[in-house]
């Protein structure tokens, strides 16, 4: 868990070292239920079916993030994407290995921002910061920013049940992008919002890797993945298959989708 | 170049409980944030919602009142200050439990999304419920005075137990919203839970009403100690009996030990869990 507040002024040099991954390792347990229940437990415990399984989210994982570099990373669904990005934000701790972070962090990962959809705009912003360890004068002083850049000034004092979906992911994306983090986070979060949006927030994205940040791009939109960054990595089932520049990436990523196969994978298993 | 953050595995299941415990103090602006927005969400920061946060338990006590009137057939005006003080104290420990439950699964998003301490969502849950508590002391005070009931230095026990009443809740807060994650009806189940302790607790009934037979209640429940402390002092104007505070200290201490430990070793799997 890294504080936003105290390094959000560093400078850093291209090519420095932002997020080091040794080794890691993600395993954990979920259930087989939507919504687990003592009832269901119950009544499935006397039939002696099992209620959890367990994934191997990541496994075996080594990479180095620079500053300055914008890092795509594909992979089908279930690839372990999202659990790698929880684990680099500290979301989801490795069961083995290390992650270390030289900078601060802000995420935007799939679900967008946001505590309570009963709580206003205002109250989730404020929340979700103190929550992400910025101080009330960070964000009182970010605040106008994230409201202009997420255009939402009219409705921010309205209950966020009342947003739309692009409304949402807007004010997620103003949030993880204004308090100006050392390294971030986004994970499906460009590819929601109309085209006006999109565009805002892809202009943004290259603006904070011409400031020498180092930017981690989750997403399926192969374009975007290769008009923005430096370098791709494409994983598959928890495992890195193929580290490189983003067109060869891309096109054996692209390749496999189309096949359903790549000699990559075969060799691998 | 040295690392700002370093993500190991969890020894023994536990986080590094030091850069836990700072974590967590650096984010007390959180507690007290929520804490606002939430009674703000609730109508409480208006003056009719706090009207409303003294008339609601105070009606409650109404209502009981006239069952013991109906059931006894007779009753007096220390018997309501009984029922009162109890219902009030009672219901911060309820109002924790239920908050608290809710407070992992509906911090839903947050969870997923940011990394921070997760206890302090059933901590800021259960600092809800003590400042729905606090403007009913000053009812409590109110009829403390119209019904003539002793002023003795004995009522300043009153703070430590308020204190003993505060981390009991939070210790309930912090372990129902960890079994919630795990079995989410508990939530249906809890009304009854509350409504069986509230039943054996001395609360509807004094302290000495309970027979011989029932004496077992006294060790068993953690509330027992606890309420008939707090109804000695704030009705009786007496102090506390030493064995009852010692008794729910060591209650209030034990689980929170536990609850806190559960929480902890599985606050990891919370993200995958939701």
């Amino acid at each position: 868990m890294s504080s936003l507040s105290a390094s959000n002024l560093n400078s850093h040099n291209r090519g420095e070292v932002a997020v080091s991954i040794k080794s890691l390792n993600v395993v954990y347990k979920t259930t087989l239920e939507k919504r687990p229940t003592l009832k269901n437990r119950l009544l499935q415990f006397s039939s002696g079916n099992k209620q959890t399984r367990i994934v191997n989210a990541v496994q075996d994982f080594n990479l180095d993030v620079s500053y300055g570099s914008v890092l795509g990373v594909v992979g089908a669904n279930g690839a372990g994407k999202s659990t790698l990005m929880r684990s680099i934000s500290g979301i989801l701790p490795p069961t083995t290995g290390r992650i270390e972070l030289y900078g601060s962090v802000s995420t935007l990962l799939a679900l967008g921002v946001g505590f309570s959809q009963e709580m206003t705009g205002r109250d989730n912003v404020i929340l979700g910061g103190l929550a992400a360890g910025l101080s009330r004068s960070d964000i009182n002083n970010k605040f106008d920013e994230i409201v202009d850049f997420a255009e939402l000034r009219e409705v921010i004092d309205a209950p966020m049940r009342t947003y739309s979906s692009g409304m949402y992911a807007r004010l997620a994306f103003a949030v993880a992008v204004t308090v100006e983090p050392d390294i971030l986070i986004i994970d499906e979060a460009l590819s929601t919002g109309d085209a006006h949006f999109k565009m805002k927030s892809l202009n943004r994205v290259k603006e904070l890797r011409g400031h020498n940040r180092a930017l981690i791009l989750v997403s399926h939109a192969l374009a975007t993945i290769e008009e923005v960054c430096n370098e791709v990595i494409w994983l598959n089932k928890g495992k890195l298959i193929q580290k490189g520049d983003p067109v060869s990436v891309v096109a054996a990523y692209k390749k496999f989708l189309e096949v359903g196969s790549s000699p990559m994978i075969d060799e691998d298993v | 170049m040295s690392a700002i953050d370093v993500f190991e595995p969890f020894h023994r299941g536990l986080p590094p409980l030091k850069k836990y415990t700072k974590q967590l103090f650096g984010r007390r602006a959180f507690i007290a944030e929520f804490a606002k927005s939430e009674l703000r969400r609730q109508n409480f920061g208006s003056p009719l919602g706090q009207i409303w946060l003294v008339l609601n338990p105070l009606l409650l006590s109404a209502v009981y009142f006239l069952l013991i009137i109906i059931i006894s057939g007779h009753t007096d005006s220390t018997r309501y200050a009984h029922l009162t003080a109890g219902l009030f104290a009672f219901y911060m420990i309820t109002n924790s439990i239920t908050a608290g439950a809710k407070s992992i699964t509906a911090g839903g998003r947050l969870i997923l999304n940011s990394a921070f301490p997760r206890i302090m969502l059933p901590i800021a849950a259960s600092v809800v419920a003590l400042f729905k508590f606090i403007p009913t002391l000053i009812v409590l005070f109110a009829i403390h005075i119209i019904l003539g009931l002793p002023i003795t230095p004995a009522l300043f026990w009153a703070i430590p137990l308020i204190f003993i009443f505060y981390i009991f809740s939070l210790a309930c807060a912090i372990l129902f919203s960890c079994i919630n994650v795990y079995f989410r009806d508990t939530q249906n189940l809890l009304p009854y839970l509350t409504r069986t302790l509230l039943y054996l607790s001395p609360v509807l009934y004094e302290s000495s009403a309970l027979t011989e037979k029932l004496s077992i209640l006294k060790t068993i429940n953690p509330l027992y100690p606890m309420l008939d402390s707090w109804s000695r002092v704030m009705v009786k104007g007496e102090l506390p009996f030493a064995t009852d505070v010692f008794q729910s200290l060591i209650w209030t201490l034990a689980l929170l030990a536990i609850s806190s430990y559960l929480f902890l070793s599985r606050e990891r799997e919370f993200a995958v869990r939701i």
